[in-house]
């Protein structure tokens, strides 16, 4: 089972930054994912996570929403770990908007792979205590650290 | 005189006592509390520990009349008019022809086993014919059971309507019975339908009639229950004097008043609740002491009640619920849990005095056959519904309107209410800060009470548990507004996302979109349709919360629904196995 430490940098972790509107946000995370990896163009990533986004909110509710889709040239999934300063509106199913969110790419031919994963790393966000914990950390390392050393 | 007065509602309120005391012990078991009731009713009677002598037919007819009329009354008033969509014609169809198919074939049996003429096995048939509203409200709501709504809907509305067609027939076949001549003429057909025309109409007319008086005067909150079924007893009686459907009319007397805006509704919902607790008990324990239970044991009895039992449950219902669901289409799970819930109870017992009344041959027999019925069917049936309902995926996550709130009605303004809801741990509504609760336009928060004080409702007030948030709403807005403050349910299966999946899904989306973000493989063809057109074809155009449609290995739940339009579809994906290593 892939545990966050193993599909999450500390180049791909951001903390209380500000997220504008939900466009505007998924802008930021492909620019993010773009710097960090080459080759994957910021504007594939950006079209991609905003199609899924079409076919319903991947909020979940409670303020967490985790965007996802496949993406060409992945060669494997990558996380991406983001909280907010400011709550921003997300059109999640509870209509509550969001401040914590976790992008998941993977590789288009793995799709056992992208269900798996994402079904765990929907159960790990559905726990209020991680949740409030990630939701706590007041800078990008320790954000990153309360995620990856999460028993569970 | 004065003595017996006493004796007597010693008596009636020591076995009343028992029985409630009892209660906790049966639900414990599983146990119908109805078979409870009539057990304390036999062990008090002629042959039990009690060894009361009670063999008044017309006094046992009187209070079983009262006690339905009641009943029905209380399952008007928790039938929700959406229920209709998915239950009504289905459920129409079960309370007329499946009557007439249920008991011709039972009867028909019942008259072989028997060895009597075929009219007299016939009339037995008509007696046991229908599914009892009494057992099926109280056992569905006593197991704390939220069915899916194609079934919940269905055995509701039939079990609420199908009375009028049993008795209807067993009157019908006691008149040829003793009329001597054993003709049918056609005028039995026009009774029918006046019988079923005056019943509804009468039902119609006067829970619109009893809606406007009761939002036009004002009287002390209390008498506004009273006023319901007082007004429902003298429709309900008019109706049968001038030889209508009583029992049709008071059950919709209860549908309408309960389904227009109205004034005091809690107060009515609420006491009409306890009203058909107290009739059920009063009634069951009045039909346990009237039957001698050493005749049920006579093996010239059990032994033809036995097969007609049978007969009943394993044949003739589940031949009457295939042939008319056949053109609904229902899921085949479905079909055999409505067949299985094919419930008698008091409606039987009662018609079973009718050959008493009317001093019929073999009327002993009627009553021994039907009671051992009813018992077996309460027994067997009864005590397997929630576990059937479970294994048989039936169930679903809690409805909103199960929770227990704090609601006064404003004086003066139809429909306003002032709502308290309390906040319970794991609630969706626990933690939230007040800024975020996403209530639904046109409430109003007014302030949020903690021990002892009272908080204004500012934006960054962080909800607590046992917190009380006090609001101002529309009552036909609340089934949205309290699924926020449901605490959760028990079952882990039941929870939220365990059972509708973790995402939600626009039903307008094509299957081809959603199967290239997920890679899943399907056939061209079907790649065309949106997820709603495809639930819809899978479900025949009816489908309802908690049906389930697989499109490779995601999961397709039906999660919010609303005037019979898809308006979430919950995403369930593949659950994965625990590994150690994770």
């Amino acid at each position: 089972m892939h545990t966050l430490a193993q599909i999450l940098t500390p180049g791909r972790t951001l903390c209380r930054v500000s997220g504008g509107s939900k466009k505007r946000l998924f802008e930021t995370i492909a620019k993010l994912i773009g710097d960090d990896q080459l080759s994957l163009p910021a504007n594939e990533v950006f079209t991609q996570l905003i199609a899924r986004e079409k076919l319903g909110s991947t909020g979940l509710g409670k303020g967490i929403a985790i965007p996802h889709c496949r993406i060409n040239n992945c060669t494997q999934p990558l996380g991406c770990l983001l909280t907010l300063d400011e709550p921003i509106d997300f059109d999640a199913p509870d209509g509550d908007p969001v401040d914590l969110l976790f992008v998941l790419l993977v590789p288009d031919e793995a799709h056992q792979q992208h269900l798996d994963i994402l079904s765990h790393i929907a159960s790990l966000f559905s726990q209020e205590a991680f949740c409030s914990a990630l939701r706590q950390a007041e800078d990008t390392t320790s954000l990153f650290q309360i995620a990856t050393n999460w028993a569970a | 005189m004065i003595d017996e007065s006493y004796q007597l509602i010693l008596v009636s309120a020591f076995l009343g006592l028992v029985s409630i005391a009892l209660l906790g012990l049966s639900r414990r078991l599983g146990a119908p509390s109805l078979l409870l009731f009539l057990l304390v009713g036999m062990l008090a009677g002629e042959d039990g520990l009690g060894g009361l002598q009670f063999s008044d037919v017309e006094t046992a007819f009187l209070v079983g009349n009262i006690a339905l009329a009641v009943i029905l009354l209380d399952g008007g008033l928790r039938t929700h008019i959406s229920s209709f969509r998915v239950g009504l014609k289905p459920a129409l169809t079960l309370a007329t022809l499946g009557v007439i198919i249920t008991s011709g074939t039972v009867g028909a049996a019942a008259a072989w086993v028997l060895g009597w003429p075929l009219q007299d096995g016939l009339l037995l048939g008509a007696i046991i014919g229908s599914t009892d509203a009494a057992a099926v409200f109280a056992l569905l709501n006593a197991a704390g059971l939220q069915l899916k709504q194609r079934s919940s809907a269905t055995l509701e509305i039939e079990s609420g309507t199908n009375d009028p067609m049993a008795i209807f027939l067993t009157i019908a076949l006691v008149t040829l019975l003793t009329s001597g001549d054993g003709s049918v003429d056609l005028h039995i057909l026009g009774d029918f339908f006046r019988q079923m025309g005056l019943g509804a109409l009468m039902g119609i007319g006067g829970g619109w009639l009893l809606q406007q008086i009761l939002n036009r005067i004002i009287l002390p909150h209390v008498l506004y229950p009273l006023l319901v079924m007082s007004g429902g007893l003298t429709i309900f009686s008019l109706t049968n004097l001038w030889q209508g459907s009583g029992f049709l009319a008071i059950y919709l007397i209860g549908l309408v008043v309960a389904n227009r805006p109205m004034n005091h509704i809690h107060e009515v919902r609420w006491l009409h609740d306890g009203l058909a607790w107290l009739s059920q008990i009063g009634m069951f324990l009045l039909l346990g002491l009237l039957v001698s239970p050493s005749g049920l044991l006579d093996p010239k009895v059990a032994i033809p009640a036995l097969a007609v039992s049978l007969t009943l449950m394993f044949f003739a219902r589940p031949l009457a619920v295939f042939i008319c669901l056949l053109p609904f289409r229902f899921p085949a799970r479905e079909q055999f849990f409505i067949s299985w819930v094919g419930l008698k109870g008091a409606v039987p017992i009662i018609l079973a005095l009718f050959p008493y009344l009317y001093g019929m041959e073999h009327k002993d027999t009627y009553f021994e056959i039907t009671f051992f019925v009813v018992l077996l069917s309460l027994c067997l049936q009864g005590w397997t519904i929630a576990p059937l309902a479970r294994s048989l995926g039936l169930e679903v996550p809690p409805k909103p309107e199960d929770i227990d709130h704090l609601g006064v009605t404003l004086p003066g303004q139809i429909g306003r209410e002032l709502l308290a809801y309390r906040i319970h741990a794991g609630s969706p509504a626990d933690s939230y800060l007040l800024r975020r609760l996403p209530i639904p336009s046109g409430v109003k928060l007014l302030g949020v009470i903690r021990g002892d004080t009272v908080l204004p409702p500012e934006p960054d007030r962080l909800l607590q548990p046992d917190d009380y948030l006090v609001l101002m709403a529309q009552s036909h807005h609340s089934p949205d507004l309290v699924a926020l403050f449901m605490a959760l349910p028990t079952p882990a299966h039941l929870l939220g996302t365990a059972f509708f999946g973790q995402f939600t899904l626009r039903p307008e989306v094509l299957l081809d979109d959603l199967c290239k973000a997920y890679g899943v493989s399907l056939s061209d063809d079907l790649r065309r349709q949106s997820l709603s057109e495809l639930i819809n074809k899978h479900y025949h155009g009816k489908p309802v919360v908690g049906d389930r449609v697989n499109v490779g290995d995601i999961e397709l739940v039906v999660k919010q629904m609303a005037k019979g339009k898809l308006l979430q579809v919950g995403l369930k994906l593949p659950v994965v196995k625990q590994q150690a290593a994770s």
